[in-house]
This record gives structure tokens, C-alpha cells and sequence, in this order.
């Protein structure tokens, strides 16, 4: 589909960039004719979110071509975006909280003519005209931006946007903080933008939405544009088809035990507002996967699990024995571990050595009477850096100038120390190189050989294929649909994360 | 994956009952309380600063006489400019009480704003050098916090508190630790009472007042310092540059504590050790403040409102001959009352 003129609003081609050793983009590249929506959907990693930063000036390509409106633009800088024409909505709102709407409306450019002057009633009258005749909004006369739902904040954002007159807009996931009716109201709103002969670019992990009001779309896996449909004319399971990548190298050393008996039985779990009525048993010796989009509410299960958030309701069993976990020293004391996902701001205590670090989960067998024993202090630490095969210049080293990977595993090792029955890792190999990576999954195996149940929280497809014996796959607060990972494909996990689909194929296709 | 299914996937887009649809954010019945605490605090403050002045009226006929009213006005004028320096610097730089900003060198600045005017009054000098050379040393002060705010991005609370410092040991280097009488026309002319019975220092008070208070309300200036103080990320995205007006803002406050300092020895006819005692008002107005704004922010008349309020306390306790050392506590109370309550406020908003 093209814009009456025949040219494309927006052109980028054969794009490069990459970071150290990664290439983000690999030759990428797409175009957005005027008055259509063009949808961008790919993996996490793929590049979807550099190909936006290239366009926004905040990276600079290697190679490539970008074209705007019939001008080629050899160096966009940060703000030449704007200039030319085109608005960027965010994710994460941009709105002073205490302002007005016609504060927040206009705050930059409040004055256009009016002198150094405020005068707050044209202020409003400008703002209530703006959202009319861009959305048939009315707003409360001088309510403020922290008193409107969320879906109200993002017409502000974008009516701001609108206010300099873009050619084209570029959307951002700007459903994920949305509920169902306000997700309607925007797309009603991005029609109507649509109608004005505005170009739109819209980025979303949900294919429905793709589906729903696209009308072509670019599909992104590894840094390239692996394909270019019409919207109206593919299916989601073609597209998801297209976004996963089919040759994994061999990572991951499977373990050999049978999983035992249950571990951890969740019964109910709720946590107002992101988690509804989770239950799930996680068995001796399981490397159990739970997946889902930002905001589908794994994070909040693992964080209720080990006393970080408020749990509304439901039972928690350890070992069949039912318990009550209030707080992190609770879950310790149940026997239960977290290695968080930012582990440089929780995992471990970067200004301490190694030694501090790795009986920091265990000082009481560390100590006697309150008294640290050295001796003992230094061998948990030596066969902990012995096991698990840390790189470091000595035991008194701080970890700050460990790699990352080593920092995950002295992260992991303080709790080995303490011989914790269940772990929960959360994105255990997120910035982590693929030598650690590789060293963690085989630690992962040999901990659930010796028995101990991991919960695994990662939004790595391959990663939980390759290291998990199932895999849970939540998708707005429920848990949506249980994998068995030998019987399980990347395409089939993806599809249940991006759609909440139950698959069909454990029960038609069954290894 | 069979394409059959595709129908089935795109149906069961949002799965699930009617509650798991719903705004992700806070419940209704926190936004509920959210807004009646609003409210609440609002109403409370201006009920508590009545009921205060009706306690008085009743208790001290003398309380009410409009000479002791303009009296009130000028009492509370040192404070107030004060506490209007401080406003602004919480204007730009959000009112979080660890992280926001904050200028402790206030009454520091006071203190030697003064010593200077007084000390070049006793060497012979006009009142032009006196002030000129007061507010000049108001505004170094400022600059010195905006730069160690700004550029070497020292935390405000810990980089004006020594600023503070520096300004204490340079006072009594000054004064010598003396009493440094001062009298000169200027000094004379701001001792008088003007219309209706109210001493000029009570319009000096107004008059800084509604400038500032122009200048914060109606100029696009004054949207831009609570947009930076508001979501500097915002304001940035918006083209504003947020350092310039945290910048901006110390440096006039620097300025008004060098008038506060002028005012000073009009008050007293002499410049005082003990600024330092200053401290605690000072902050304590300027939070006090945000109870009599709508929108729970610091505001130029929310903080003249609370300086009046607090100058009555003052000259109420020592007409009902009660030790004016209690306000000093009320005033402690006050703080923690109010940024207690307006910090759960916003932590019951954002949840």
C-alpha cells in the first residue's frame, strides 16, 4: 500500500550497527507509506528497539539509508527527528504529574504568541480544542495529569505529539500499562490518525494488536527484516513462525534425573493487581520454566514467593508442609533462594570480595557466636570458587571487576553455600557471555540432579527449551498454558507468550 | 502449529474475567483515599490555621487589634522571604525530602547577608554599598550551591548544609561574635508603619510575595521551574534545559537570603549571632506550605500563608505570656506532620 503520491513516508534500508561483538543490525530495514499503519514485531534482541533508536538520532548506523519523506538523511542526530516530522510515543509516559492538561499539553512551547505571559484560561482553551479535534475528548476543566487513567495520559502524550504537526508517528508499545477498553480507545485514536494521512509505525509483542489494525507489517529476527506482509492477508502463527530462529547452537547439557516428588506447591496465588489465581508444584530435581511478556506477572510470583510483594491470596507448601512467607528471611528460613535479575543492584554486594559475598546467604555456619570464623569463611568460599568455577585474582577481590558471568555465579554460589531447596533464578544469563552462559545452565543441570527444584524466570525461548523440563507460560496475570519442553517448539512457547493461546500440539502431537 | 488455530489465538486475545481487564493500577478504594487525604490535608490545614487564630482572638483580646496584626506581618517577614528562597529551590528541584532539592545555607546566608550590611553601616558606608554588598553576598552563596548542585552534583541537602557552614564561620569571623548595631536612613524608613497600620517590613513581606508569585504563576518561566521540579525527564523532553532552572533557582534563593539579611537589621536594628536558630523555621515553613496549595506542591502563597501562620504562633504565645521555646517544637512537628503525610500521599498515588 502506498501514500497517493506513490513514495513512501518513511524508507530505511540495509542497516548495520553493532555493540562489541553483537551486531543489533544486520542490513535491516523497512518503509511506511502515508495514511497506513506499518506493524514491527521480532523476539527481544532482534533489533526492533535500535532500528527505532537509528531513526531517533540516538544511534548512529554503521551502514544504511534512511529516507524521510522523500529526502535521503545521511546523519540524523538526537532531535532532527522531531524537527522533521516525526513523533515518538513511549511506553512510559512523559507528563509532568502535577501539571494540568494544558500545561502538559503546551510546557515548551506555552507561549506561541503570546508573549512571556501565561494566561492559563487560553492555556485550557487551547488544550480542550487540541483534544476535540484530535480525539472528541473532553477532559475536567484543570484536572490534573496524575488524575487521569492511563489511557487519558497517553491521548495527552499523543495530542502532544500531534501538536507539531507529524507526518509520521511512531508507537512504541503503547499498549502495555493499557486495560482492554482503553486499548480500544487508543486504537480508535491511531485510526483516526490514520484518516488524517499520517504515516504510523506501531511496535508490539501482541500479534492480535498487529493483526487487529495493521495494515502491513515487518518482521524482524536477528537484526535483519526477514519478511514484509500484508497484514490483513498473514496469520499470527505465520508471523511467529517467521520471528524464531531455528538454528540454536547446543548450549544446554540436559540432566538425567527423573524429577521426585513435590517441592513447591502454589495454590491460588494472587497478587493484586498483576497476578490472578496462579497455582503450580514445582517437583524434586525440576528445572521448571516460567515465562511471559513485561507485565504478564512472572516477576510479581517470584517476588510474592520470596516475601517481596504482598501475596492477597493463596497457599504456599515447601516439602508438603504448608508455610507462610511475609518476608525474604521467611523464604530463607523455608529453604528457598533468589537470584535476582539485577544482580549487580541485589545479587551480590559489589564493594565486598568474594569471600564476603559467598558466605554472605550463610554466616551462621560461618561463625561462632556472632563471631566470624575466618578459616571457615575462606574454604565455603574456596570450594564455592573451586565448584563453580569462578574466574577471579583471589578470594579478597571485589566483585565489581568481575564479568558478569562471574558476578551471576558468585550471585548463585551464595546460596549453594546454604543449601537451598528450591532457587529462584530470574534471568539468571541476561548480559552474560556465551562461555558463563554455558557454565550456569550446567550448574542449573547439576543442582536439580543433586534435587533441588529451580524456578527459572526467563524470556530466553531457547534457553528455556534447552534447560527446563517444563515451562509455564503466563500472559496477563494467569498462568496460560503448561509446556512439556521435550514436546514443545520455540514457535509454540512464543505463540502461547504473545497470544495466551493453550497449544494443541501436547495433546495431538505428544513425543 | 496447525493454521486452524489461528482463529482460536486471535479470539482469546485477553482471556479471562472482567477484574483482569481492569486498570492495572491502583485500586479504586486507595485512589479513593488517596483523594480524600488531599483534601483532608487541605481542609485540615486550613482549619487547625483558624482555629489557631480563633483560640488566640478568644484568649488575647489584644490578638486581633490590627496594629498587632501588621505587627504579625513584620515578625514573620525575615521568615517568609526566607521560606520563598527555599520554595523556589523546591519548586525546581521536586519536593522528595532526601533526593529533592533543598537549601539548608539559608539562614546562613542571613546571618552574614547581615553581618556585612551592619559591619559596612558602622565603617561609614551608604546605604547603596550596604545593600548592594548584602545581596551580593546572597547571590556567591547561591552560585556556590547551584555549582556544587548542578555541576558537581553533590546531593542539595548535603551540599548546602555545608555551604551553611561556611557562611556561620565567616559571620562570626565578621562580627566577632558581637552585636553589631547599625542605623542608617534606609534602615529608619523600613522601622516605619505604612498605610493601615502596618509597619513597611509587612510590605516588604507582600510585595516579594506577589512578584514572586507573578512570576511562578503566571509566566511561562514560572511553568517551566515546576516542570522541571514535577518530571525532569518530562521537561527535558520538552526541550527545557532542567539545570539551568535548578541553577537559577539557588541563586535567587541565595539573593532572597541576602535581603532577609537587610531586613534583619531593620528588624532588630542590629545584626544578631544565631541565625542558625533560623534553620528549622525556615524548612518548616516552606513544607507547611504545600498543605495550603491545591495540587499538594510548594507555592509562593501557600508559604507566605505558612510563615503568617507561624508568626502568629509566636507573638500569640508571648501575648498569652507562654514560652515561645514550644513553637520550636511545634514547628519540628510540623515538618514531620507534613512530609510525613504528603510523602504517603504520593507513595499512595504512584502504587
Amino acid at each position: 500500500m502506498t501514500s497517493p503520491s506513490g513514495t513512501p513516508a518513511l524508507a530505511m534500508t540495509g542497516l548495520v550497527k553493532s555493540f562489541g561483538p553483537t551486531r543489533a543490525l544486520d542490513g535491516a530495514g523497512l518503509t511506511v507509506a502515508s495514511g497506513t499503519i506499518h506493524g514491527l514485531v521480532g523476539q527481544n534482541g532482534a533489533g526492533k528497539s535500535t532500528l527505532i533508536k537509528v531513526l531517533a538520532g540516538l544511534v548512529t548506523p554503521e551502514a544504511g539509508m534512511v529516507a524521510f519523506d522523500g529526502r535521503i538523511l545521511p546523519n540524523l542526530r538526537s532531535g532532527d527527528a522531531e524537527a522533521l516530522g516525526i513523533a515518538f510515543i513511549h511506553q512510559d509516559r512523559l507528563l509532568v504529574p502535577t501539571a494540568t492538561v494544558g500545561e502538559a499539553l503546551f510546557l515548551g512551547r506555552e507561549a506561541a504568541g503570546s508573549g512571556f505571559g501565561l494566561w492559563r484560561g487560553t492555556l485550557q482553551e487551547r488544550a480542550d480544542a487540541a483534544l476535540d479535534r484530535f480525539f472528541g475528548l473532553t477532559l475536567p476543566r484543570g484536572v490534573l495529569i496524575r488524575d487521569l487513567s492511563t489511557a487519558q495520559q497517553q491521548i495527552v502524550q499523543i495530542t502532544r505529539a500531534l501538536l507539531t504537526d507529524p507526518k509520521l508517528v511512531v508507537f512504541d508499545e503503547p499498549t502495555a500499562a493499557l486495560a482492554r477498553r482503553e486499548v480500544e480507545s487508543l486504537f480508535a485514536a491511531i485510526e483516526r490518525l490514520k484518516a488524517r494521512g499520517i504515516a504510523i509505525l506501531y511496535i508490539s509483542h501482541y500479534l492480535a494488536e498487529i493483526e487487529r489494525i495493521c495494515d502491513s507489517v515487518t518482521v524482524m529476527r536477528n537484526g535483519r527484516d526477514v519478511a514484509h506482509l500484508d497484514a490483513k492477508a498473514t496469520t499470527t502463527s505465520a508471523i511467529t513462525r517467521l520471528m524464531v530462529d531455528r538454528d540454536v547452537t547446543e548450549l544446554f547439557p540436559r540432566h538425567r534425573n527423573r524429577p521426585g516428588g513435590p517441592l513447591l506447591m502454589v495454590t491460588g496465588l494472587a497478587v493484586p493487581p498483576q497476578v490472578q489465581d496462579v497455582s503450580f508444584t514445582l517437583r524434586r530435581g525440576e528445572v521448571l520454566g516460567l515465562t511471559g511478556l513485561l507485565g504478564s506477572g512472572t516477576k510479581e510470583v517470584a517476588k510474592a514467593l520470596f516475601g517481596l510483594a504482598p501475596a492477597r491470596a493463596g497457599t504456599v507448601s515447601v516439602a508438603e508442609q504448608p508455610v507462610v512467607i511475609r518476608s525474604p528471611a521467611d523464604a530463607v528460613r523455608r529453604g528457598l533462594a533468589l537470584v535476582p535479575e539485577d544482580r549487580r543492584a541485589q545479587g551480590v554486594a559489589l564493594d565486598l570480595g568474594l569471600r564476603e559475598n559467598l558466605t554472605l546467604a550463610s554466616l551462621g555456619r560461618v561463625s561462632r557466636r556472632g563471631w566470624l570464623d575466618r578459616n571457615a569463611e575462606r574454604t565455603t568460599a574456596e570450594r564455592l570458587v573451586a565448584d563453580l568455577q569462578i574466574k577471579a585474582g583471589g578470594l579478597e577481590v571485589p566483585v565489581r571487576t568481575l564479568s558478569g558471568g562471574n558476578q551471576q555465579k558468585v550471585a548463585l554460589g551464595k546460596w549453594l553455600a546454604r543449601d537451598a531447596g528450591v532457587y529462584i533464578l530470574d534471568e539468571p544469563t541476561v548480559g552474560v557471555d556465551v562461555a558463563a552462559k554455558a557454565e550456569i545452565y550446567r550448574l542449573v543441570a547439576a543442582l536439580a540432579d543433586q534435587g533441588v527444584g529451580i524456578l527459572l524466570l526467563s524470556s530466553d525461548l531457547d534457553e528455556l527449551l534447552g534447560v527446563c523440563d517444563r515451562v509455564l507460560v503466563m500472559y496477563r496475570g494467569r498462568v496460560a498454558s503448561d509446556h512439556r519442553a521435550a514436546d514443545t517448539s520455540a514457535a509454540s512457547l512464543l505463540d502461547a507468550t504473545l497470544t495466551g493461546s493453550r497449544p494443541r500440539e501436547t495433546a495431538s502431537h505428544a513425543a | 502449529m496447525p493454521p486452524d488455530t489461528t482463529q482460536a489465538l486471535t479470539a482469546s486475545r485477553y482471556p479471562g474475567s472482567p477484574a483482569s481487564l481492569r486498570r492495572p493500577s491502583a485500586p479504586r478504594w486507595r485512589n479513593w483515599a488517596v483523594a480524600v487525604g488531599t483534601q483532608g490535608l487541605r481542609a485540615g490545614g486550613l482549619i487547625l490555621f483558624l482555629a489557631v487564630l480563633g483560640g488566640f482572638a478568644i484568649a488575647a483580646p489584644a490578638f486581633l487589634t490590627p496594629a498587632n496584626l501588621g505587627l504579625i506581618l513584620a515578625q514573620s517577614a525575615v521568615l517568609g522571604i526566607l521560606s520563598l528562597g527555599l520554595t523556589l529551590v523546591l519548586i525546581t528541584g521536586g519536593s522528595d525530602v532526601v533526593g529533592g532539592g533543598i537549601d539548608l545555607s539559608l539562614a546562613g546566608t542571613l546571618g552574614l547577608s547581615a553581618a556585612t550590611f551592619a559591619n559596612l553601616n558602622q565603617a561609614g558606608y551608604g546605604d547603596g554599598a550596604c545593600v548592594a554588598a548584602a545581596l551580593a553576598i546572597g547571590v556567591t552563596v547561591g552560585l556556590m550551591n547551584a555549582v556544587a548542585v548542578v555541576r558537581l552534583r553533590i546531593l542539595p541537602l548535603l551540599a548546602t548544609l555545608a555551604v551553611m557552614n561556611i557562611c556561620e564561620g565567616l559571620e562570626l569571623v565578621v562580627t566577632e561574635n558581637t552585636t553589631v548595631a547599625a542605623a542608617s536612613p534606609l534602615l529608619d524608613g523600613l522601622g516605619q508603619t505604612g498605610p493601615f497600620g502596618v509597619p513597611v517590613l509587612g510590605y516588604v513581606l507582600l510585595a516579594v510575595t506577589l512578584a514572586l508569585g507573578l512570576a511562578s504563576r503566571r509566566t511561562t518561566l514560572g511553568l517551566r521551574a515546576y516542570a522541571v521540579g514535577g518530571h525532569p525527564e518530562a521537561a527535558r523532553a520538552a526541550g527545557i534545559v532542567p539545570e539551568r532552572y535548578v541553577a537559577a533557582s539557588y541563586v535567587l534563593s541565595g539573593g532572597l537570603g541576602g535581603l532577609g539579611g537587610i531586613v534583619s537589621v531593620a528588624f532588630l536594628n542590629s545584626a544578631t549571632g544565631g541565625s542558625a536558630d533560623m534553620l528549622l523555621p525556615v524548612v518548616a515553613t516552606a513544607f507547611l506550605g504545600f498543605i495550603f496549595s491545591r495540587r499538594l506542591v510548594p507555592t509562593v502563597t501557600g508559604t507566605l500563608l505558612a510563615a503568617v501562620f507561624l508568626g502568629s504562633l509566636s507573638n500569640g504565645f508571648q501575648l498569652l505570656r507562654l514560652s515561645t521555646y514550644w513553637v520550636n517544637g511545634i514547628e519540628g512537628a510540623l515538618i514531620l506532620a507534613v512530609v510525613g503525610a504528603t510523602a504517603g500521599l504520593s507513595k499512595g498515588r504512584r502504587a
